[in-house]
């Protein structure tokens, strides 16, 4: 603090300044935040034009009306005959199945994975550790093709399973929670097993409770990911009865011509999962891209 | 330490409480049912079809399902003379070219600006990662009606704004040479929120203590800005960088919900003329075949990622 | 048993997942998802009949239409109709969903693409004395389109129209602009200038365009005008012939006139028939299946128009056409009732084509609906009967037909035409490069 003091006191100049800045807000303070509040409103505009264009009637919203944004008519014609369609409710259904699917067995299985990998050492292990770790690099879009003729040939083609199984294997998951395992302590574990606790029960009781952040991040961030799958459920998914809300929306043509209302209403209802689930674990999903900057 | 990717760094947990000497662990086979499951799934949807595709690779099998000959190395030579295939990677070269300065840049700037604002954190941060969590259908969706010609939101306003001419509305979306930057401009939107926490979460790390020290030198906020925190924000760009090097050249959504290719292929990029010769052309042997040079090349793209990003951990 | 290729040491992967999944020791058989389809519908014990169809048009509602009639008329059928994005995405699906045998039970096609979703590993043939059963008969059909539907002697489509590239007009427009008869039909003109001068006159009326056409479907017009001069177009294994002079004539009419701005420069379908609603062009040169959307706007606002055949450019009046037909996309294995239900869904939709006519303004294959005193004083259907004699189908290629290969790429050259980002000259050299990129290409049909 003398330190400071003494520079300070050799520049007298700069310290009015620092004193300012605190105290109330300075003209470039004041422009900070109108910009930042202006570039997030723009940034908001073309989600809130769905919205605004999903509350018009059909022919306020066609191409040729004037641009407004605020329906003169408030209608909700467009998600009326969105739910009579029905298809967006199984879409929205296979989505959460799918994605449900793939959460929870990329969590177990990378769990029990880097688990085995942190605390165990057994034949072969560096090389099949090696083996998975190379396949941090194998890009999953270039396998599309023997993917799908396998997945044909496994009949899988058109089931959850066939939508779901590919996506489960993430070998960054495994690394991610291996390497977090690895900095926790022994010291509990060896505690509870002097307690003659089994291996499965140490998992459970010990290592788990101690990883809930690490757990909600990859979870989330598996759901979001495969919630958001386009390629592969575009490939697999070829009835719309088994189609996920990406594709669905995609490609399942309204019938006939363009309706912007019941487009955009579909546009609204397709993005309303996630952005609410994306509100509610804000802290957990920002906390874990911060992990992915950080690590 | 068994495995050679352990760093100081690698958990925040472990500066705090480093781990337990691991003379602890006992050479058994418990540990191989743990990790059997995760293998197996591995090697039947990864390692497989990485072989599974290779062979096909040298067939002319059909997804037609006609019976398939081998046919040596046909496919490969006619990849390498495909001036399509040649072309869809330089759509996608071309794509990363575009989208990578502003997706860095931008999220930069407003995580400059977000860092500064901190009264509004929670609603900026909202703004500008909401899109990401939208999916890519309904993102297109908006946006190819935003790029409509006649009647769409952005010719709109740029007729409003007396940028362009009513009679001669911008063809976005079909016209050849401005159809690569919408999507890219769609992408920015879609795909910024990411990088923006990324370098936000970076900025928030700075110990504000740097600030204080060099203001008190009398530095500007410009000069603190090019000498303190640009050069801290060094790594986090080469991981955006990086990330989204990898993830162009599997660029393939937007383009074909949006453009479908076109016009005249002018937005095909290397999935999508995949999709196309194996799926639309049935030609799954040709296909394959373009797959594996495209996965050769993101090997290459994440072997040097690995040993840029091992180098800095050291 | 499809035919797959042996993979180096193929182990029975069916037993591998099992295996994996038992290892895993996660329970999952008691979820039990494999193999069942959707978690929604499919429960009551009704037939589920799937359909998928590429009728995203204004046909597609009419064809909405007459599913809800025919479910209300058959309550033990549950009908599941899917519109998929019209083209190469319904294509591709429904070879990709046929090909691991999943796709729907019966489909709408082209009939110019019959041969290219490989009718022998990827449809299912149709029996005659299936059909017979049903209540449909060879005899039902006319002769030239009931021929298109055999491949190697098998029959595996059902025409159920022919539909073409018509030209529609809007009276009020055109009164105005003085090109109608005094029965209030659109002068006959022949030859391309006196066209362009009827175009002149009524964009003089609307003061933005006189035509509006679909930029991006291109071909369609391009191969009417082009056998409106007789020009032909034949491939063979390596090589092709086209006539050079006639394509060059006819990609020139769309170019002058974009150039002149008698039609607008870009307009996908759906634009395409906005701006002759909106009267921002006094004719619409589209398909047949547009009249829908059109009388829809007629009800809703007031819309007085009318259609008639193509313009006669080169002494006649020929169109680009093709037939819907239906097509039963291969099964690892039919349920009985599910086949029957699917013919029986077949036979009603063609029994009651007049609709089909009268509401998509397609021309029904089905004789004794065309035949029909009502369907033969059906307005405006009877002005542009005539299409029937005059559709012109695409050439015979594996890559040619509605939204092959050839039609697509060869659209987004004219597109450029239209754009005036490319000179005829230069569209007709890339169109010929393609074609023989296409021709190098190994046809993976057959």
């Amino acid at each position: 603090m003398t330190a400071v003091q003494e520079k300070s006191a050799a520049a007298p100049s700069a310290r009015p300044e620092v004193r300012r800045r605190r105290k109330r807000p300075t003209v470039g303070a004041v422009i900070v935040y109108i910009a930042a509040g202006a570039l997030a409103v723009m940034w908001l505009l073309p989600l809130l034009w769905a919205v605004s264009t999903s509350l018009k009637s059909e022919t306020e919203a066609s191409l040729g009306q004037d641009i407004h944004w605020i329906p003169e008519t408030w209608s909700l014609e467009g998600y009326r005959t969105l739910f009579e369609r029905g298809d967006h409710l199984t879409w929205m259904i296979n989505s959460t199945i799918v994605s449900t699917i793939v959460t929870v067995l990329t969590l177990v299985l990378c769990v029990l994975a880097a688990y085995g990998f942190s605390r165990f050492d057994f034949p072969g292990k560096n090389i099949v550790f090696g083996a998975i770790i190379a396949g941090l690099m194998v890009p999953g879009q270039a396998l599309i093709i023997p993917l799908f003729d396998l997945v044909n040939s496994l009949k899988l083609a058109g089931t959850y399973w066939g939508l779901a199984l590919p996506q489960v294997v993430a070998p960054v998951m495994v690394f991610i929670l291996k390497r977090f395992f690895d900095a926790i302590p022994r010291d509990y574990e060896e505690a509870a097993k002097l307690d003659g606790a089994g291996h499965l029960r140490v998992l459970w009781n010990v290592i788990l409770p101690l990883s809930g952040p690490i757990m909600a991040a990859v979870g989330i961030f598996t759901f979001i990911g495969s919630w958001n799958n386009f390629l592969w459920p575009l490939l697999v998914a070829t009835d719309p009865s088994m189609m996920t809300l990406p594709v669905g929306l995609g490609v399942v043509s309204g019938g006939y011509g363009l309706f912007y209302a019941q487009n955009m209403a579909a546009a609204v209802l397709g993005a309303l999962p996630l952005l609410i689930v994306f509100l509610i674990f804000q802290k957990q999903i920002v906390k874990g891209i911060a992990g992915v900057g950080l690590k | 330490m068994t495995v050679k990717t352990e760093t100081p760094a690698a958990a925040s947990a472990a500066t705090k409480r480093p781990p337990a000497p691991t003379a602890r662990k006992k050479r058994s086979w418990v540990g191989l049912w743990f990790v059997l499951p995760f293998t197996a799934f591995y090697a039947l949807f990864l390692v497989w079809p990485t072989f599974l595709g290779l062979y096909y690779s040298f067939t002319d099998k059909s997804l037609t399902g006609r019976p398939a000959s081998w046919v040596g190395l046909e496919n490969w030579s006619e990849a390498f003379g495909d001036e399509r295939a040649w072309s869809a990677l330089w759509n996608t070269a071309e794509f990363t070219l575009y989208s990578t300065p502003p997706l860095v840049v931008l999220a930069i700037v407003l995580a400059l600006l977000v860092n500064r604002a901190r009264k509004l954190g929670w609603f900026l941060r909202m703004a500008f990662f909401a899109p990401f969590v939208v999916p890519v259908s309904v993102v297109t969706m908006i946006w190819i009606w935003i790029y409509q010609p006649d009647g769409g939101l952005l010719n709109h306003y740029l007729q409003l704004l007396g940028i362009q001419d009513a009679a001669a509305p911008t063809i976005w979306l079909q016209g050849e040479s401005t159809a690569m930057w919408s999507v890219v401009l769609t992408t920015v939107w879609w795909t910024m929120g990411f990088n923006f926490l990324l370098y936000l979460a970076a900025l928030q790390t700075i110990d504000p203590n740097v600030y204080e020290a060099s203001s008190i030198d009398g530095a500007s906020w410009w000069r603190q800005l090019w000498h303190i925190t640009l050069p801290l924000l060094k790594r986090t760009t080469a991981l955006v960088i990086v990330l989204q090097l990898i993830a162009s050249l599997r660029i393939f959504d937007q383009m074909y919900l949006m453009t479908g290719g076109g016009p005249n292929r002018a937005t095909e990029v290397a999935i999508h003329y995949i999709y196309i010769a194996g799926f639309e052309g049935y030609r799954i042997g040709y296909a394959s075949a373009l797959s594996y040079v495209l996965f050769v090349l993101i090997l290459i793209v994440s072997i040097v990622q690995f040993r840029l990003f091992s180098r800095k951990e050291d | 048993m499809r035919n797959h290729p042996s993979p180096p040491g193929s182990l029975s992967r069916r037993a591998l997942l099992t295996g994996t999944a038992a290892t895993a020791g996660l329970g999952l058989a008691g979820l039990s998802l494999a193999g069942c389809g959707s978690v929604t519908g499919g429960l009551d014990g009704r037939t589920r009949v799937k359909q998928w169809n590429l009728l995203a048009g204004g046909d597609g509602a009419v064809m909405t239409e007459m599913h809800d009639q025919f479910s209300a008329e058959h309550p033990d059928v549950e009908l599941q109709a899917t519109t998929f994005g019209w083209g190469t995405p319904f294509y591709t699906r429904l070879v990709m969903g046929a090909s691991g045998g999943n796709a729907s039970d019966i489909a709408t096609i082209h009939l110019s693409r019959l041969k290219s979703v490989s009718p022998a590993t990827l449809l299912d043939p149709i029996e005659i004395d299936e059909l017979v059963d049903h209540g449909l008969d060879p005899s039902d059909f006319p002769a030239q389109v009931w021929d298109k539907c055999f491949v190697d002697d098998r029959l595996y489509a059902i025409p159920i129209d022919t539909h073409a590239l018509v030209n529609y007009y809007n009276r009020t427009v055109c009164e105005q602009a003085g090109v109608l008869n005094p029965d209030g039909t659109l002068l006959e003109t022949t030859g391309v200038e006196e066209y362009y001068d009827l175009l002149r006159a009524v964009q003089d009326v609307t003061g933005e365009y006189g035509t509006s056409l679909d930029t991006l479907g291109g071909w369609r017009q391009f191969w009417a005008w082009y056998r409106q001069a007789d020009g032909e177009m034949t491939f063979g294994d390596d090589d092709f012939e086209m006539d050079d002079d006639k394509a060059l004539q006819a990609i020139e009419i769309m170019y002058r006139m974009s150039e002149e701005g008698l039609c607008p420069r870009f307009a996908d379908g759906g634009q395409c028939s906005a701006n002759f609603e909106t009267g921002a062009a006094g004719l619409v040169q589209v398909g047949n299946w547009e009249i829908n959307r059109f009388k829809a706007f007629d009800e809703a606002q007031g819309f007085d128009f009318s259609m008639t055949e193509m313009p006669d450019f080169f002494g006649n009046r020929r169109t680009q056409g093709d037939c819907h037909s239906y097509v039963l996309p291969h099964h690892n294995s039919w349920d009985p009732d599910v086949r029957d239900a699917t013919l029986t869904y077949a036979a009603w939709m063609l029994q009651h084509s007049f609709r089909w006519g009268e509401g998509g303004g397609h021309t029904p294959a089905y004789l004794p609906v065309t035949e029909s005193a009502e369907y033969q004083a059906l307005q405006p259907n009877a002005e542009y009967s005539g299409v029937v004699d005059n559709v012109q189908f695409d050439p015979d290629a594996w890559f040619s037909g509605s939204a092959a290969r050839l039609f697509d790429e060869t659209g987004s050259i004219f597109n450029q035409v239209y754009g005036l980002a490319m000179t005829p000259e230069e569209a007709l050299a890339l169109i010929k490069e393609r074609i023989r990129s296409l021709l190098a290409l190994p046809n993976p049909v057959d």
